[in-house]
């Protein structure tokens, strides 16, 4: 508390100081310790589960190989501390590569407010050892980077998009407005070894909500919460590689806050995408689904009780099954909630109540590789649970 | 340096307790109970707010801050959406906008569906919210900044708008 108070005062007493002067943070003097349940989670080609986790202020990579009942020793991916936003919409991304290379970005928050850098790193040896992390937002700036995706296309290619500041700054420095946040991102083609200059994809989106990328096979497709004219918070699709954008939905959600609530993405083995996201649009309201094929697609589809505060969804495909994993309150505690379709999104099943928890969790994150589907739920009381659905296919 | 900086910390130990009126109370399912009878038969405002997660929550805790250089008396609550360890940066964040003498108060349930859902089950967390209750606690909710035409308009409305 005494170290807090007076970093506290510091940093008020000192606003002359740039705020580059207070990173990082003194000899890890620990600032509010911020919760820090939001795991990443993703399902390797040899069907291992791997798991990315947040722990005194360092990012923890461990894997399974019987499905999520053993986890091996978790490896820290870095030596010194930082804090890495995993709370709530923030959490780090895990990826693995054909060739076993293993992938990690995140967000780190640095001291003064609404600021942060986009972190990288990699392990060439299966998760043994990892890469120094990298700073991948370049332009030198204590500004808002943050809400990180990650995808790969698995033999090489990676793309990191995040929600960055610089426009806005750089405009309001000069006593101009500047409605919302940008998207930029990069690319690599070596796994991770080296990144391309930060592109900007686009201007004036919302700032607050998670941003989600999938490596389609034209390329990387990102989704994200844009602002249409002054404050209409839809979301937007697009490919990195051509640049080429269109709206994604259409539900006319005119606010100026922070939802907190972004959309999930994912896309099939025929190529079809699979969009989850939340509005309180004048054309809807709640948690919904579609798919797009190509120029068609289908209409939303309500998902969850809204009645329960349904929220937070996330969706992975493979193959032809979809699986779509979201969070309700039941009145008590939380319930995790999945439901999924082994024709490409063509029909679902029921939704399905995977589990509950008593206190503070995580939101449940879906993974599938076709053949298999599990959802990872991390949560303060039971711990982190990797939840196994019959998809009723024949084995 | 060392001595610059411990200067710099007397005074801002002098300053800190002069601008914050200590910590925000927590909220818990029954707070909002206890702040209607608190103001029993009064007009109120009450502000949803976070100091960890909502740029616009600044454009609105400007306003107020202005607003309460004039009106002595500005029946605000203000409600911090963040957990029990954003308490001090809550307090300094009210300080530096005037508003260290609000009544403060801070999420405090690990499951804060509990807390949303005693205010009003159909608010998914979206920030700033704000409602403003009358004489009679009927009340209205402004989802998103609140204008300052808006809270001028119900200053006048409560004959608050002069005091």
């Amino acid at each position: 508390m005494g170290r807090l108070a007076i970093a506290l005062l510091l940093a008020a007493l000192l606003p002359w100081q740039p705020a580059a002067a207070m990173d990082p943070p003194s000899e890890g003097a620990p600032r509010e310790a911020k919760p820090t349940l939001a795991v990443g989670a993703a399902l390797d080609d040899a069907g291992r589960v791997w798991l990315a986790r947040v722990e005194n202020q360092r990012l923890w990579v461990s894997s399974s190989s019987d499905g999520g009942l053993h986890f091996s020793r978790p490896v820290a991916v870095s030596s010194a501390p930082e804090d890495i936003a995993a709370n709530a919409e923030n959490r780090p991304k895990i990826a693995v590569a054909q060739d076993g290379t293993v992938l990690l970005s995140w967000s780190q928050s640095l001291p003064k407010r609404f600021t942060g850098n986009i972190r990288f790193a990699r392990s060439a040896d299966g998760g043994k050892r990892f890469s120094a992390p990298v700073t991948l937002n370049d332009d030198g700036r204590v500004g808002s980077h943050s809400f990180d995706s990650l995808a790969i296309d698995g033999a090489g290619r990676v793309a990191v998009m995040w929600l960055d500041g610089r426009d806005r700054d750089a405009v309001r420095e000069k006593g101009a407005p500047f409605a919302g946040s940008s998207v930029y991102f990069t690319q690599s083609a070596d796994n991770g070894a080296r990144f391309s200059a930060n592109r900007r994809l686009t201007e004036h989106t919302c700032e607050c909500c998670r941003t989600a990328l999938t490596w389609t096979a034209q390329g990387p497709v990102a989704l994200w919460r844009n602002l249409y004219g002054s404050n209409t918070r839809d979301f937007a699709l697009a490919n990195l590689d051509s640049g080429k954008q269109r709206r994604a939905t259409d539900d006319e959600w005119q606010i100026d806050a922070c939802p907190h609530h972004g959309g999930g993405l994912a896309v099939d083995g025929r190529g079809a995408l699979h969009l989850v996201w939340f509005t309180q649009g004048r054309t809807r309201q709640g948690l919904f689904y579609k798919r797009i094929v190509g120029d068609s697609e289908s209409l939303p589809m309500a998902i969850g009780n809204a009645a329960a505060q349904a929220g937070h969804a996330t969706v992975a495909a493979a193959g032809e099954t979809v699986l779509i994993a979201w969070r309700e309150f039941d009145g008590r505690g939380y319930v995790a909630q999945a439901m999924h379709s082994t024709d490409g999104g063509a029909s679902w099943s029921p939704p399905q109540r995977l589990a509950e928890s008593s206190g503070a969790a995580d939101y449940p994150l879906p993974l599938t590789d076709g053949e298999r589907a599990l959802v990872v739920w991390n949560s303060a009381t039971e711990g982190l649970r990797v939840l196994p659905l019959d998809l009723g296919k024949p084995k | 340096m060392i001595r610059r900086l411990l200067i710099g910390m007397a005074v801002g130990l002098a300053f800190a307790s002069w601008a914050s009126a200590g910590e925000p109370a927590s909220f818990t399912t029954d707070s909002l109970a206890k702040i209607k009878a608190q103001y029993a038969g009064r007009p109120f405002i009450l502000s949803l707010w976070s100091v960890n997660e909502c740029s616009y929550c600044i454009a609105e805790l400007t306003l107020f801050g202005q607003y309460a250089k004039t009106h002595k008396h500005l029946p605000l609550v203000l409600v911090a959406t963040d957990s029990r360890e954003f308490a001090p940066a809550i307090q300094k964040t009210l300080g530096q906008f005037g508003l260290g003498s609000m009544d403060s108060w801070v999420f405090d349930d690990a499951i804060p569906e509990r807390l949303r859902h005693a205010i009003d089950p159909s608010w998914y967390g979206e920030l700033p919210r704000t409602y403003l209750y009358d004489a009679q606690h009927r009340r209205e909710a402004v989802v998103g900044v609140l204008g300052e035409k808006r809270l001028q308009a119900w200053l006048r409305q409560h004959r608050l708008a002069d005091r």
